[in-house]
């Protein structure tokens, strides 16, 4: 094929990716890194080069208003990235050297089925949207684990602290393996421990993530490109269709951001999670 | 004010308003600058070689001449494509790693010293990644 045109299709696919991937939640990479796999031939640790830096590319765009609306915890996340950080090197390490040893469809099922993990995390509807009776154990008082945002829809100032720090970093740690493993967000997993664990309110755990998320990406990224797996010929089309898509998805039809969009979306990721789990076992 | 939680204590002075505007400027400025790079070094990669096969696109290596700054430096000043998409990477990558340090530097002026150094280990590790690890283990 010629390369223009496998940019071009790339960059179309990226920008649906971006667009159904922020109107569910669950970002581009999950349905770019199986398409990447499947459709377009590109070499395990290829693709998950590419996916994290669609990672890169999308959590800097989200990533700026968050942090602008003060609805990022920074003490909270910048604390936290010491567990996935060193989950990323790890992952991303065991991405490479499984593929040196000519193991790859162990990759391909492993992949599949973190996708169908992903789903129900992606589905659940969140019970509380201020948790309360949180009680903070001694190392988030030690560090100061509260603050306050201003909660538009609320229409006042909420103010929250972060509990159970122990659990939310061995946690942050497993979500650290898979997303420099993979080349995803795992934001989901992160979300689960800043909600379950720390219980901080929902919009908080999701801008947090999602400021964590791109620091997670660097550490996986920084050794897949020292290491010659990150292509740029298949990462600036990726990157740039994701950003698009993306945009267009957050900003322009904000109304499409609900559970029936994820509803229809989900068939589409389990089904690419099916096919990688097939592919990974060798069956066509 | 709601409260969302049943005791209150007192708040640790926030993070100045200047490290949240200066980490939205990095955010920002990284992502344009990393896409202006990739795309424009695309295009013109592109232009100059109609005909090439998507074989380059699933290579390994294929910015390996670029990993290090002289390749760099004389990709650049050659007006090598590859260099400029290989430049396109790094300040991707980069964008978050300078996020860090910007938290790292407030931290260490509002004197959290256990927040600092949990930040610096987190750029050490960073680093540790693509100057250590990376190369051991191409």
């Amino acid at each position: 094929m010629e390369l223009a045109l496998f940019v071009l299709a790339l960059a179309l696919v990226a920008i649906a990716a971006g667009f159904v991937g922020s109107l569910t939640g669950l970002g581009g990479g999950v349905v770019i890194l199986p398409i990447l796999l499947i459709f377009f031939g590109v070499p395990f640790p290829i693709a998950v080069g590419a996916g994290s830096i669609t990672i890169l590319a999308t959590s800097s765009t989200t990533g700026a208003a968050y942090v602008r609306d003060r609805l990022t915890d920074l003490r909270i996340g910048m604390f936290l990235e010491i567990a996935t950080v060193p989950g990323a090197l790890l992952g991303a390490t065991l991405t490479v050297v499984l593929s040196h040893a000519d193991l790859e469809s162990a990759l391909l099922i492993a992949l599949g089925f973190v996708l169908l993990a992903i789903v129900p995390g992606a589905l659940a509807r969140r019970q509380e949207e201020l948790p309360t009776g949180v009680v903070p154990d001694a190392r988030s008082q030690r560090l100061g684990f509260a603050g306050e945002y201003p909660d538009r829809a609320l229409g006042r100032t909420v103010r929250y602290r972060a509990a159970d720090t122990d659990p939310a970093l061995g946690v942050m740690f497993g979500a650290g393996i898979v997303s420099g493993m993979f080349g995803i967000g795992a934001g989901v997993f992160k979300v689960l421990a800043l909600d379950r664990y720390l219980r901080l309110p929902m919009k908080v755990a999701t801008a947090t993530s999602n400021f964590m998320i791109g620091v997670t990406a660097a550490a996986g990224a920084g050794v897949l490109l020292a290491a010659g797996y990150i292509n740029p010929w298949i990462a600036a089309p990726v990157a740039a269709g994701t950003v698009v898509g993306a945009f267009v998805g957050s900003h322009l039809l904000p109304g499409l951001r609900n559970r029936t969009v994820r509803l229809v979306f989900v068939p589409v990721v389990v089904a690419l999670a099916i096919e990688t789990i097939l592919r990974g076992v060798g069956l066509p | 004010m709601s409260l969302a939680t049943p005791t209150a204590a007192p708040l640790l002075r926030p993070l100045p308003d200047s490290a949240y505007r200066r980490m939205t400027l990095v955010l920002r400025a990284g992502l344009l600058t990393a896409l202006a790079l990739l795309l424009g070094a695309l295009v013109t990669y592109l232009g100059q070689h109609p005909g090439a096969s998507s074989g380059v696109a699933t290579a390994t290596g294929s910015i390996a001449p670029y990993l290090s700054l002289g390749g760099l430096g004389h990709g650049l000043a050659t007006g090598a494509p590859g260099a400029y998409l290989a430049l396109g990477v790094f300040v991707l990558i980069a964008t978050p790693i300078l996020r860090v340090a910007t938290g790292l530097y407030y931290f260490h002026r509002g004197h959290e010293r256990t927040m600092a150094l949990v930040t610096f280990a987190v750029l050490a590790l960073l680093v540790l990644g693509v100057l250590v690890i990376g190369p051991w283990i191409r």
